[in-house]
């Protein structure tokens, strides 16, 4: 069993046992491959991401966890970081500061910290970094809701 | 640099040229070496489980026919076999337990006649009286026997290591691949306190008388250590009652997993002036903050030798398996994201000019021999 199947493994185990200590976060293994994942977290309180459930897709590498897993949104989020079509991610945790120490449970929390907190400067989508830029957070917030609503609720009614 | 590494690998590559084969294997080697750790613990919980039935007879046969390490070996068995009944699922908690030892001895001996007779002596000498017997029946190999023989205070290494010494000497003629495995297990497992040797010897390598005085020096040392760890049964009242308020019974559910951290406590101390006179800073064994009890990067749980392994200034602790992936890759401590400072202690093999040097021990450039 390689390094990075039995860490998963490990992991999954975790996962499993501290199921409650984090509500945010919901992080489960494909049933018949441990290198994808998929979780689903809450939108943090207070952004227009709230209310939201997003859903994150997990791509470990087998030189886990030496380099860092592949995630993306497979929900649709207007976040200045998360490129609108694809769902890929621009963090720097997932990418040169990427460190062994990191579990796929502290990634979940590093992208809702980035929710709450984006950076405009590193758009992956340009329309919703330049509002920002621009200092209208109030049409950043209201479109960033808007999606949030279309993708990332349940349907009512 | 080099001047330093070459006596080192001139003892380990005395037979054979690892060249070609360390090119191939370095590759692999981590992830191997992981896998046969991984065999190695399932093999002797296997046999542990397997040998629960008829193990009595076949010890204390075993004790009768080799005439040396009679009473105590006997009766320790015979204890840590009603243990081993009361535990039979606990695996990873029997390796590190007490019966490590005894577990190690009953491997040995199962494989012996596939290994050589000669390992087969030294296991027995070790067995019935610990290190000073190893630094006198091995030549070559003192340093590895008594720098594993210090770090390993489980006791369990101990067996291993006069198995291991012997095989050392006779190259790669008579190891057959079953027992590869474990052999090589240990070894990695081992390679560690080579480092550790390596670091002490470094100063003097070049006066072998020296360095030879040095290692039958803490060769004695050790006879004070690993003995302790072992000798339950015989020990004085001082061991016992070690034993006896800390609880460690393999059985107990709050018992902590990294039972190796008692015995360190009463056999570090031994040696810890002379880590610390040497570049001691990366082994000291001072505390920085609590310490995991499993590694942070591939969550198993630190041996002995790895919770005193201090590799960063950030004090961030992993195990040698992980520290030496990290090297391999971009040499990050994971806790600080700073480049690890001391990656020249760590073993690596550098091609120069043609010839390949090892800048780490015995043990390790030795399993590259043997296995092809």
């Amino acid at each position: 069993m390689q390094a990075s199947r039995a860490r998963l493994f490990k992991e999954f185990k975790e996962v499993q046992r501290e199921k409650v200590a984090d509500p945010d976060i919901q992080l489960v293994c494909d049933d018949s491959n441990i290198f994808k994942w998929t979780a689903l977290i809450k939108g943090p309180s207070e952004t227009p991401f709230d209310g939201g459930i997003f859903q994150l897709a997990f791509s470990v590498p087998e030189q886990y966890p030496l380099q860092p897993p592949q995630v993306r949104f497979l929900t649709k989020i207007f976040h200045p970081n998360v490129h609108f079509k694809t769902g890929e991610i621009c963090l720097d945790i997932l990418k040169n500061a990427w460190s062994p120490a990191w579990t796929l449970q502290s990634v979940c929390r590093a992208i809702i910290a980035l929710m709450a907190h984006p950076e405009p400067d590193s758009p992956l989508n340009c329309d919703s970094g330049n509002l920002l830029r621009a200092g209208d957070i109030r049409g950043y917030q209201s479109m960033a809701r808007m999606y949030t609503r279309l993708a990332a609720m349940p349907k009512k009614g | 640099m080099i001047s330093d590494s070459i006596p080192n690998a001139s003892i380990a590559m005395a037979s054979a040229n690892p060249k070609e084969f360390a090119k191939k294997k370095r590759a692999n080697r981590s992830a191997k070496l992981k896998q046969c750790k991984l065999d190695a613990r399932r093999e002797q919980w296997l046999s542990q489980v397997k040998n629960k039935g008829g193990c009595k007879d076949e010890v204390t046969g075993g004790a009768v026919a080799h005439g040396g390490p009679p009473l105590q070996l006997v009766t320790k068995s015979s204890r840590s076999i009603e243990k081993l009944e009361k535990i039979k699922t606990k695996c990873e908690d029997e390796i590190y337990g007490e019966d490590g030892s005894l577990m190690n001895h009953f491997s040995d001996s199962e494989s012996l006649p596939s290994n050589s007779p000669t390992s087969h002596t030294s296991s027995v000498l070790g067995s019935n009286d610990s290190g000073l017997n190893f630094t006198a029946s091995s030549r070559s190999s003192i340093s590895s026997i008594s720098s594993s023989g210090r770090s390993s205070s489980s006791s369990s290494n101990c067996f291993c290591t006069g198995n291991m010494s012997e095989e050392d000497e006779e190259g790669d003629a008579d190891v057959e691949d079953d027992c590869l495995d474990d052999w090589e297990a240990v070894a990695d497992a081992l390679a560690a306190s080579d480092k550790k040797q390596q670091q002490e010897h470094t100063p003097n390598t070049g006066s072998g008388l020296k360095n030879h005085e040095n290692a039958i020096e803490s060769g004695t040392q050790v006879g004070v250590g690993p003995t302790s760890a072992n000798q339950e049964s015989g020990g004085t009242a001082k061991e016992r009652s070690l034993v006896n308020c800390c609880a460690w019974r393999p059985d107990d559910a709050c018992r902590p997993q990294s039972l190796p951290n008692l015995a360190k406590q009463y056999s570090f101390p031994l040696n810890s002036e002379r880590h610390l006179g040497g570049r001691g800073a990366v082994w000291a064994c001072k505390n920085l903050g609590p310490t995991p009890t499993s590694c942070p990067i591939c969550f198993e749980d630190l041996d002995c030798t790895d919770s005193s392994f201090v590799p960063c200034s950030c004090g961030f602790r992993l195990c040698l398996f992980c520290h030496k992936r990290i090297l391999e890759e971009d040499g990050r401590c994971p806790g600080c994201r700073k480049q690890y400072e001391f990656e020249p202690l760590e073993g690596e093999a550098m091609v120069d000019g043609g010839s390949l040097t090892f800048r780490l021990g015995l043990t390790r450039s030795c399993s590259m021999i043997t296995r092809s």
